[in-house]
């Protein structure tokens, strides 16, 4: 680097130290560069921040373009289709550059010469990009941007990228060696080169590939045992016999069943993070009793497969002509939770327990804290309703999200805010404001007490409900995150994004553990598996792509949609998966086969599995009637639950 | 703006012309070409960031369909204040119009009546959301419930018909996942002509009884529940064979036991059939289309042909025969020159036919329209009136022939007079008519006569129920409006939906049923007897004419002008009250209903 451009660069930051109003550390700055000469105004900091110096000849690029093509034209078969991943990258930032220096006319009749004969995935970020036809129209762009300031990712063998390199010292082309040397990053691998269809599985991203690097780390994708709840508490079970007397046959059955069932719980996965990874609240007496509950449930569950078909049980909402946005039922299942166009949240329940609030304050000092059934005692029995409207966004409510206990219920808004509510005296309890733009979707952990968001913004962030800032703000990003979702076992957490990109993310150190490209357009639904070492994910490609979390292989691609796919849910036995979505169906495809065919291969980081498709994992398929799916849900007994909402206006 | 094609990266900008109106309407006169090219150049971009930011908001409210509310967030994103006041609940219905080799998309804006608001004070409330618990599949099996979509859309029905190699083995149809052993079977064979079975489940076996006594049986609100739900219920088209087949046999046995009750009864479950928008009706159109027409043009449909009213059978069936050529009729099946020419036959031969067929056969034509009655009805009127000529003029005819005779001039003069009118210019001369149209001149001259002096109110009648209710084909309002006085009959309103015919061979003199909210009125006055017949028919034109001035007896008068009145306000009224007050309702049914 020369001293010239150290200059400029420093000019550069003084110029934004002078902006943000930071004197002292300027004039540090200024003493220790010995720059005492006063900054000269043309040098800007956009300049120095995008990488278009380049004065190379207009007339030149679309000559250089046609060269390289032919180049990948004319190259052998093997190497063609991995010497063709560059032509993208390269006709953009060669428009870019174009457009940066002024030379409009140029710009646009290169993107329209060659944009249409890049791939179909990349047209509509060709299209983002033809809008830019100035550069005061760069300023501030996301698109534009991500190409600046990132490098294009490609993953090339050493014998592609040698030939590459030779070509392009070989012709001296200043431009197109300008933007390999800039603006593209070659993760280069040792083996034989990929062909078309592998190139296909996994490009598509903003930004590239991903770098093998980025899926290094090891990743904790067991589920940890369950704490042994039965000695912790076994008085309180005691308690829930005692209350089930008049069967007396009844407890001791359950008994001898129970301790089976715990006791295999008690093998610990090698995968498994270890309990103490990430902090938890204790839990209280009311959890426990809500687990063994849960278990129980549990052990009463069918098995699904392809000779056992599930029931599904349709939620549908009537008119509701474009005003829904979100659903979510409870793990339970039984209440669900739906997000308003209007702001408005509005709770059902969905078993003949009517959503009770609490007695007032005066009438709550009368209720005996002693005895056990203290929380059914201190709600109004009176106030029983069938469902219950909750006021104070002010923006589309985007996501909902049940705590486990049911007793707190997140919401997320356009209008920049996450609010908590309280289901037992249904007010708002507190307002997140920590995203400054719209808030696409919010979690909450299977734990309790944390939560994750997502956002316009670019970031994902982890909150505790009882801080009012972040602990962990997720950034890496190059496009809005759309959908959020954490690991079963808490210890990550994955988000979907606009950039189409999957990234997993470690909600402990905060760094992206698995970054996953393959997704053609934004990313609508993420899903673990129930095992933890599966991710789905699916959105507006119409397909369903399942991600190996152990390496962060794409290992399977289910196509059939013919619509953006909207939900993805696991049944409990984890051995189907359902997607459903705006084409108004429902898929049921065959998950417990997918797995055994992945666990039968022979995988590790290097060896990329071919990637499986077809229709022979697609089980079943089922339609409603002009009413798409939102939400699906599977209740601890593996009956399914859907929630459409009916489209009376298209039909 | 011109269309924007598949691989158009660049899509359309704002012309410089654009953004010159544009500057004018806010006042700035003489905009410079070049700034109007920068201008139209940088909010061309803007606005394309702005809809693009749009369809964010859209794909996560879970849309397909831009709403203002979306481009209002994209501008509160970009820290720009949203533009208030333009919110709709509905996507805008573009429009588009073209010509002098333009094209241009704009929004109906309709004029909003501030009286009308401000007399309004109530607005309309928002419907409640509702939540709608139903079983999408149980055990891998979809119910065929209404809130389901039918098991078989009507493309695949179709498909099963023409192809039946297509038709899905049962064990796909009933939702059974396949076995390994099915697989194998596949394998091995060369090819298995799939047999197209139609097992009936043992619930479908039931249903199908019920329905069946239910449609036949005495009780008339189960018929009316029955026939609702033949009419609306999806899934019924696994029962479809065995339906038609109940319904071709018991014609077959009813004509000749002329058990005219029973007739009617069947023909009301075609009815309901051909309303039920989920079947694929084709495949038996061969078996029910004979049935229909032996209740068209059978010698004889009842025990005393003098006495019961079986000329309602003959309308009733010739309005559905007319509504299956309507429905089905295509190019390579050609259904309605075939039946047009099954009647016209029978037409040639009016001699020899009996004088009910005929009845039917006119009947059966009139229904197919305006120019069919033309081409075909028209020349024949001579010999139609030498026909019945002989059976009225006669002594020794008798009553029932006469009636019949009366009945098929008061048909030939109803149908044939407004065509007469078009057809013939005035002055209108008896001589002439005579010659014309033989014995049957006479009458027509007088109707066709006092058709031109009533033009006022003929013309403006049909407008004033067009204005009211849009739907309403003009042939049903004119059915309404020519019904002849006293007869009987079935008023139909085809638009309506749930409808539910009522005829009764009772010695009733009226029978009005109203049911609940969305049903119509059905008057079914019995036949008055037969001595004033002819004086009737010659009135039936001057019913028409005189729906609101005097010239029948005091009660007939009466009734007529309550019930074609009420009527015509009726059909739009019922629009009216589904618009404005059950929508509730109508939602609900929307789901329930139509698919």
């Amino acid at each position: 680097m020369s001293n010239g451009l150290d200059k400029n660069q420093l000019v550069a930051v003084l110029q934004v130290l002078k902006k943000y109003n930071l004197k002292s550390t300027e004039e540090q700055l200024r003493k220790e560069a010995s720059l005492t000469e006063d900054v000269n105004q043309d040098s800007d900091v956009s300049s120095v921040l995008t990488g278009y110096k380049s004065d190379g000849d207009p007339e030149t690029y679309e000559g250089s373009y046609i060269e390289l093509k032919q180049f990948v034209e004319n190259s052998l078969d093997i190497y063609k289709h991995e010497l063709g991943m560059i032509l993208y990258p390269v006709l953009v930032h060669m428009y870019l550059e174009l457009v940066y220096n002024g030379h409009t006319d140029k710009a646009i009749s290169l993107m329209e010469k060659f944009g249409p004969e890049q791939d179909s995935y990349y047209q509509d970020d060709l299209k983002k990009l033809a809008m830019v036809t100035r550069r005061d129209h760069m300023n501030g762009n996301e698109l534009t941007d991500t190409f600046k300031s990132n490098q294009f990712i490609i993953r090339m063998s050493r014998d592609t990228l040698s030939l590459l390199k030779r070509h392009v010292n070989d012709k001296k082309a200043s431009v197109l060696l300008n933007i390999v040397q800039e603006h593209l990053y070659f993760d280069m691998y040792e083996g034989v080169a990929r062909n078309k269809r592998q190139i296909e599985a996994t490009s598509g991203a903003v930004g590239g590939e991903a770098k093998r690097q980025d899926n290094k780390a090891k990743v904790y994708y067991g589920i940890p045992k369950a704490p042994d709840i039965q000695i912790l508490s076994a008085p309180v079970e005691d308690e829930e016999e005692a209350s089930e007397q008049d069967n007396p046959d009844k407890p001791k059955k359950k008994k001898s069943k129970k301790d089976p069932l715990l006791s295999k719980k008690t093998k610990s996965d090698p995968n498994a993070p270890p309990p103490d990874r990430i902090p938890v609240p204790d839990l209280k007496d009311n959890d426990k009793i809500e687990q063994l509950k849960a278990r129980r449930e549990a052990s009463k569950r069918t098995n699904l497969g392809p000779e056992n078909s599930p029931s599904c049980c349709c939620y549908t909402l009537l008119n509701s002509n474009y005003t829904i946005c979100c659903a979510e039922i409870t793990e339970d299942s039984s209440m669900l939770a739906v997000g308003f166009n209007d702001s408005i949240i509005k709770v059902f329940t969905l078993v003949p327990q009517k959503l009770k609030t609490m007695k007032s304050a005066d009438k709550l000092q009368e209720v005996n804290c002693d005895v056990e059934d203290v929380l059914v005692r201190m709600m109004d029995e009176r106030s029983g309703e069938s469902s219950r409207s909750l006021c104070g966004h002010s923006g589309p409510v985007y996501s909902v999200s049940f705590s486990p206990d049911r007793t707190l219920l997140l919401s997320c808004s356009e209008d920049t805010t996450i609010r908590l509510w309280s289901l037992q005296i249904w007010t708002c309890l507190v307002v997140y404001k920590g995203h400054m733009f719209p808030v696409w979707d919010v979690k909450f952990s299977p734990l309790g007490y944390y939560f994750a968001s997502s956002s316009y913004d670019r970031t994902a962030r982890l909150w505790a409900t009882d801080h009012f800032q972040p602990l962990r703000i997720f950034g890496g990003h190059f496009s809005d995150v759309d959908c959020i979702q954490f690991h079963p076992n808490s210890n990550y957490i994955a988000t979907g994004s606009s950039d189409r990109r999957v990234c997993l993310w470690d909600i402990t150190t905060g760094n992206h553990v698995r970054l996953m490209t393959g997704h053609k357009q934004p990313i609508q639904a993420l899903a673990f598996s129930v095992c933890g070492r599966f991710l789905a994910s699916a959105g507006t490609d119409c397909r369903v792509l399942i991600w190996d979390l152990s390496h962060g292989h794409l290992v399977a691609e289910l196509t059939g949609h013919e619509k953006t796919i909207l939900c993805l849910a696991f049944s409990r036995c984890g051995n189907i998966l359902v997607s459903g979505g705006l084409d108004c169906s429902l898929k049921l495809w065959n998950f417990t086969k997918l797995t055994e065919e992945i666990s039968s291969e022979d995988v590790n980081i290097s060896h990329n599995p071919d990637v499986k498709t077809g229709d022979e994992y697609l089980l079943r398929t089922f339609e409603t009637k002009h009413s798409p799916l939102i939400s699906l849900h599977f209740t601890r007994r593996n009956l399914m639950l859907a929630v459409a909402v009916f489209d009376a206006i298209s039909n | 703006m011109s269309k924007v094609g598949e691989s158009d990266l660049y899509g359309t900008n704002f012309s410089i012309e654009s953004m010159k109106v544009i500057a004018e309407s806010i006042g700035i006169g003489n905009l410079q070409d070049e700034a109007a090219k920068d201008l139209a150049e940088d909010i061309s971009f803007r606005l394309k960031h702005i809809i693009q930011d749009a369809a964010k908001f859209m794909n996560h409210a879970k849309r397909v369909k831009l709403l203002q509310s979306d481009v209002d967030s994209a501008l509160k994103v970009r820290n720009i204040e949203p533009q208030y006041g333009f919110h709709s609940k509905e996507p805008l219905p573009f429009r588009f119009a073209s010509g002098g080799g333009r094209e241009l998309h704009f929004i109906e804006e309709k004029e909003v009546d501030l009286g009308e608001l401000l007399t309004n004070l109530s607005p309309k409330a928002p419907l409640e959301v509702t939540l709608r618990p139903h079983w999408l599949f149980i055990d891998g099996i979809q119910p065929t419930i209404p809130e389901n979509p039918p098991p078989v859309a009507k493309n695949v029905q179709k498909l099963e018909s023409v192809d039946p190699i297509n038709k899905k083995p049962m064990k796909e149809t009933s939702g059974k996942p396949s076995t390994g052993k099915q697989k194998l079977k596949n394998v091995e064979t060369v090819q298995i002509k799939q047999l197209a079975t139609h097992e009936l489940s043992v619930e479908q076996q039931l249903y199908y009884k019920e329905i069946t006594e239910a449609c036949v049986g005495s009780d008339e609100a189960r018929r009316a529940e029955a026939l609702q739900s033949l009419s609306s219920d999806p899934g019924l088209h696994e029962m479809l064979p065995r339906m038609c087949t109940f319904i071709i046999e018991g014609v077959r046995v009813n004509v000749v036991q002329n058990n005219l009750a029973l007739l009617i009864y069947l023909m009301r479950m075609v009815k309901a059939l051909l309303d039920n928008q989920s079947l694929y009706l084709e495949k038996y159109l061969h078996e029910l289309i004979p049935s229909v027409t032996t209740c068209i043009v059978s010698k004889q449909l009842c025990m005393r042909p003098e006495l019961d009213n079986h000329w309602a059978l003959r309308d009733f069936a010739s309005r559905l025969m007319s509504q299956i050529c309507k429905n089905f009729n295509t190019s390579t099946n050609n259904i309605q020159t075939r039946i047009t020419r099954m009647f016209t036959n029978a037409l040639q031969q009016c001699d020899k036919i009996p004088l009910s067929s005929l009845y039917g056969a006119l009947q059966g034509l009139s229904e197919l329209g305006t120019e069919v009655t033309r081409i075909f009805i028209l020349p024949r009127l001579k010999s139609i009136g030498a026909r019945i000529e002989g059976q009225l003029e006669g002594n020794l005819i008798s009553n029932a022939d006469r009636t019949a005779a009366g009945h098929i001039k008061q048909l030939v003069i109803k149908i044939m007079a407004p065509i007469i009118k078009s057809v013939k210019n005035p002055p209108d001369n008896v001589e002439e008519y005579k010659q014309d149209y033989g014995y049957l001149g006479i009458s027509l001259h007088a109707a066709v006569v006092k058709a031109r002096t009533q033009l006022t109110p003929i013309t403006s009648l049909p407008t004033v129920s067009n204005v009211t209710n849009t739907t309403t084909p003009s042939s049903s309002v004119s059915q309404i409006i020519n019904r002849p006085l006293g007869s009987t009959g079935i008023i139909q309103q085809n638009n309506q939906p749930n409808r539910t015919i009522v005829m009764s061979t009772q010695q009733q003199q009226r029978i009005a049923v109203q049911q609940n909210s969305q049903q119509k009125v059905v008057f079914m006055p019995q036949r008055s007897q037969t001595t004033n017949v002819s004086s009737q028919g010659n009135s039936s034109n001057t019913t028409v004419v005189k729906l609101v001035s005097t010239g029948q007896t005091l009660n007939q008068n009466k009734f007529i002008q309550s019930t074609s009145q009420k009527l015509v306000v009726m059909s739009s009224n019922q629009s009216y009250l589904n618009q404005q007050q059950l929508q509730t309702q109508k939602s609900i049914d929307d789901f329930t209903d139509i698919d």
